[in-house]
């Protein structure tokens, strides 16, 4: 098949420096750094309320950091509008699944290239050859990303008929449908089962290998961890416990204590 | 001068009875909950019939309007806790998005003033007079012994307010379950009562409040749609912030006489319309600041 | 005869109206309580225009969509970005100062007692006309990027940002789309009654026809024009008292809030039945 849609041809640098958050008085996130070369795959782990999901929040744009520097590519973003953000190359999914019940699946993943549709109102209310040709176009590169995550054929469904496994591809695939050069996955695996979450892991990589993009990723399942990540970034209480790579990092005794101890 | 500000001040403490009414619900279920304004209609003319119906002849002056008001507090209770079973309840089990009770908050506004209407027909009925018309002097000016009352039987029932919200177990369970649902239920805690207390709470209010009403306004169905001074008082204060919601009140009271007097009560509602928007232009989150942030 | 003929004429301007609020509401989310003001604004502006300069319809009723959509650009600028709430409670607020504005300035607009003497140029024949005009054009535009950006963001705003969505830029545009649309049901109403009152634009209107877009079902244009079909020119036609008829229509609402919050015709669309037949043809193919 002859695809459209293109890899993108920067895969993106994240760094992230001395991001600090408090929500009335207590530090969510304390000076936090971490990077993502170029087509690295990175994993954030923490105890629960360690502050993942708000360095998450904060890298996309959704609350403004107190103080630290989020860069793409070298491009300062903090401060900047949670859509800009967006725009400028940041995908993300969420921990808990967040689609847009009122579209269809096909919809859903459309939204990904509105924001940039080649049309005006005018041509959209009269429905004109220049929007028709626009949203079919749409049409068949979103068809292709459903078919990359393996949602094909379930196009005009409810994202909310979906079963939980597949609600989780459907926004895996419209994370990807923004073109993002970093994607920011909010433990992507939770909920799933072992046999979901080894197809999952194969998908990552099957993604990751086509498109090349660098990805972040918050997970507790320590499978998906040791078999994805290239480097690993501990956090914990909105601090950096340790870093590095992910069999350096699970024998670290401070993070086994603060961690991995909890689980095991 | 001072006569003005001080009936300002009183048409503010009536405004600030609806406001608090508001935000007290708007705390537990973040939503604007128009069906006040049915709540205090529907007590204003509560009051007006048990005024003909029971208590004329009985009792004069102060203790009658003691008498009304109470009597519409507990009316204003029962309604608003019926109001909570009838429009509410379901949607919380269903867990509904937020729109769903603000649709069916407006519903039952416009329910109650049509059964009203249906019942009582849209002529307007003027209500009893409590107080002689006569003025108190002091600090050398007039003031009404109306908005005198007016002024201090608000304060009383804000006051009681307060008190049950911070003083008692039920205004602690009240508190604990506006900051966070969940947890109040984890540590025992049983919303649905709290939220039926809460919206009796709310109904007491908006019965006094509706009489205040009827005895400025005269009676008719659509009294209640004065619940957006409240709404607007709230907006100016911050929406679901108590001492806000008076404050605002307050000043709207003080703002519309002020209007009255500067351009008449024709064009009021323009001015206050704009001064509304350059407020919420210029200081969105109210003046006691808490903005309620979708959770991420 | 003339009497069902007016019945069908004014049923079709409140359809159009209710596509105002239908995009407001279904698409966006947002509750405008002064969405009849949009209609008083589109009425009284293209009625004056014709009344003192006697300007040609055609351009009046241009005028009149403008002036609703400029007055929609002022009441929307300041509030959009604000939380659902203030809409409802800015818009309402508009209603009661558009109202006010138009009983103080007696010798402008006639005052409380109306605005007279307008000319009859709208009859059934073009108000049908517009109905499904304006049908095509926000049809068009919900099955737009438009449209699905709008219902992205209806359900969720935070990740309708973080797929790099304008948010605030869409729920204006939508916003004053349907103030134009509203704002010719306005110009058609006032050609059609010859006679304009402030009283007319009541917020109760505004609530009416959000009653008729939640019966219909938020997600459904063709739900919200059957249902304005329906709970507008049927109790004329039974003639019901106008306090019984919003009394049952409370209880329709609260029974579909409680019981099928998606109202009666969920998310289907009559287009869908050309579209199913078009998939199968295609598969056929």
């Amino acid at each position: 098949m002859n695809s459209s849609i293109a890899t993108p041809s920067t895969c993106g640098l994240l760094e992230v420096s001395g991001l600090s958050k408090s929500f009335g008085g207590v530090k969510a996130v304390d000076g936090f750094s971490f990077d993502a070369k170029p087509g690295e795959i990175v994993g954030i782990i923490g105890p629960n309320g360690a502050g993942k999901t708000t360095v998450f929040n904060l890298v996309t744009g959704v609350y403004t950091p107190d103080s630290g520097s989020v860069r793409l590519d070298g491009v300062e973003l903090s401060g900047w509008r949670q859509d800009v953000i967006a725009r400028e190359g940041i995908g993300r999914t969420f921990q808990n699944i967040r689609l847009f019940k009122g579209l269809s699946v096909l919809e859903n993943v459309m939204t990904a290239s509105d924001p940039y549709a080649p049309y005006n109102f005018l041509s959209a209310i009269l429905s004109m050859p220049a929007k028709r040709a626009a949203d079919r176009q749409a049409t068949g590169q979103a068809r292709e990303y459903l078919d990359l995550v393996g949602l094909g054929g379930m196009e005009e469904a409810r994202p909310e008929s979906l079963p939980y496994g597949l609600q989780r591809k459907l926004e895996l695939a419209r994370a990807l449908a923004i073109r993002p050069k970093v994607i920011l996955l909010d433990e992507p695996a939770a909920g799933l089962n072992p046999s979901e979450v080894r197809e999952f892991i194969d998908l990552v990589r099957r993604l990751h290998e086509r498109f090349n993009f660098t990805i972040v990723f918050i997970e507790h399942r320590m499978e998906v961890v040791m078999n994805l990540s290239h480097k690993l970034f501990v956090l914990s209480f909105g601090k950096l416990l340790a870093s590095g790579e992910p069999e350096v990092v699970r024998r670290n005794p401070a993070v086994i204590e603060a961690y991995i101890g909890d689980e095991e | 001068m001072l006569q003005n500000i001080f009936f300002g001040l009183s048409l503010g403490a009536v405004y600030s009875l609806i406001a608090v009414g508001f935000a007290l619900v708007f705390n537990i279920l973040k939503f604007s909950n128009f069906s006040h304004g049915g709540v205090m209609s529907f007590t204003a003319y509560a009051g007006y019939l048990a005024y003909i119906w029971i208590f004329d002849g009985k009792v004069t002056g102060v203790a009658m309007f003691v008498a009304v008001v109470l009597t519409a507090a507990v009316v204003g209770s029962l309604t608003a806790v019926g109001i909570e079973r009838v429009g509410f309840r379901r949607l919380r089990s269903n867990q509904a998005p937020v729109i769903y009770y603000f649709i069916s908050s407006i519903t039952l506004g416009i329910l109650l003033e049509n059964i009203i209407t249906i019942f009582a027909s849209s002529n307007f009925y003027s209500y009893p007079v409590f107080f002689s018309s006569k003025n108190v002097d002091l600090l050398g000016t007039s003031f009404s012994v109306a908005d005198f009352v007016t002024l201090l039987f608000s304060t009383a029932a804000l006051g009681a307010l307060l008190f049950v919200l911070y003083r008692t177990k039920l205004g602690l369970a009240v508190r604990t379950v506006s900051f966070d649902v969940n947890t109040a239920t984890l540590m025992g805690i049983d919303p649905n009562r709290v939220v039926m207390a809460t919206f009796a709470l709310s109904g007491a209010l908006g019965g006094i409040s509706g009489v205040f009403l009827g005895m400025n306004y005269s009676l008719y169905p659509q009294l209640g749609q004065l619940v957006v001074k409240g709404f607007i008082a709230s907006v100016i204060g911050g929406l679901g912030s108590i001492t806000g919601a008076v404050i605002g009140a307050l000043l709207l009271g003080i703002i519309e006489v002020g209007l009255i007097g500067l351009v008449g009560s024709g064009w009021m509602p323009a001015c206050v319309f704009v001064i509304m928007l350059v407020f919420l232009l210029v200081r969105p989150r109210g003046i006691a600041g808490v903005i309620v942030q979708e959770k991420a | 005869m003339d009497y069902i003929y007016s019945i069908l004429t004014l049923t079709g301007i409140t359809m159009i109206g209710v596509m105002g609020t239908y995009m407001v509401t279904g698409l966006t989310g947002q509750f405008s309580f002064g969405q009849a003001a949009f209609m008083a604004v589109g009425g009284y502006v293209s009625a004056m225009l014709t009344l003192r300069f006697n300007l040609p319809f055609p351009v009046v009723v241009l005028a009149g969509s403008v002036a609703a959509t400029l007055t929609g650009l002022l009441v929307g600028m300041p509030t959009i970005r604000l939380r659902r709430d203030y809409i409802s409670l800015v818009t309402f607020g508009f209603g009661e100062a558009i109202i006010s504005v138009l009983n103080n300035s007696a010798q402008l607009t006639g005052g409380a007692e109306g605005l007279v003497g307008i000319p009859k140029r709208v009859d059934l024949p073009l108000v049908a006309v517009s109905v499904v005009c304006c049908l095509f054009l926000v049809a068009c535009y919900k099955n737009s990027k438009f449209g699905r950006q709008s219902l992205a963001l209806r359900t969720d705003e935070l990740a309708a940002r973080s797929m790099g969505i304008d948010v605030n830029r869409m729920k204006l545009v939508t916003f004053l789309f349907a103030s134009a649309i509203t704002g010719y049901a306005g110009v058609l109403y006032a050609f059609y009654s010859q006679y304009l009152e402030p009283g007319y634009y009541n917020w109760t209107v505004s609530a009416e026809w959000l009653i008729i877009v939640f019966v219909g079902g938020i997600n459904s244009l063709t739900g919200a024009m059957v249902s304005a079909v329906i709970l507008t020119g049927l109790p004329e036609l039974l003639r019901f008292a106008s306090a019984w008829r919003i009394l049952i229509y409370c209880i329709i609402v609260l029974l579909i809030i409680n019981y099928r919050p998606n109202g009666i015709f969920g998310d289907w669309e009559i287009s869908r039945l050309w579209k199913r037949r078009k998939a199968v043809q295609g598969g056929r193919a």
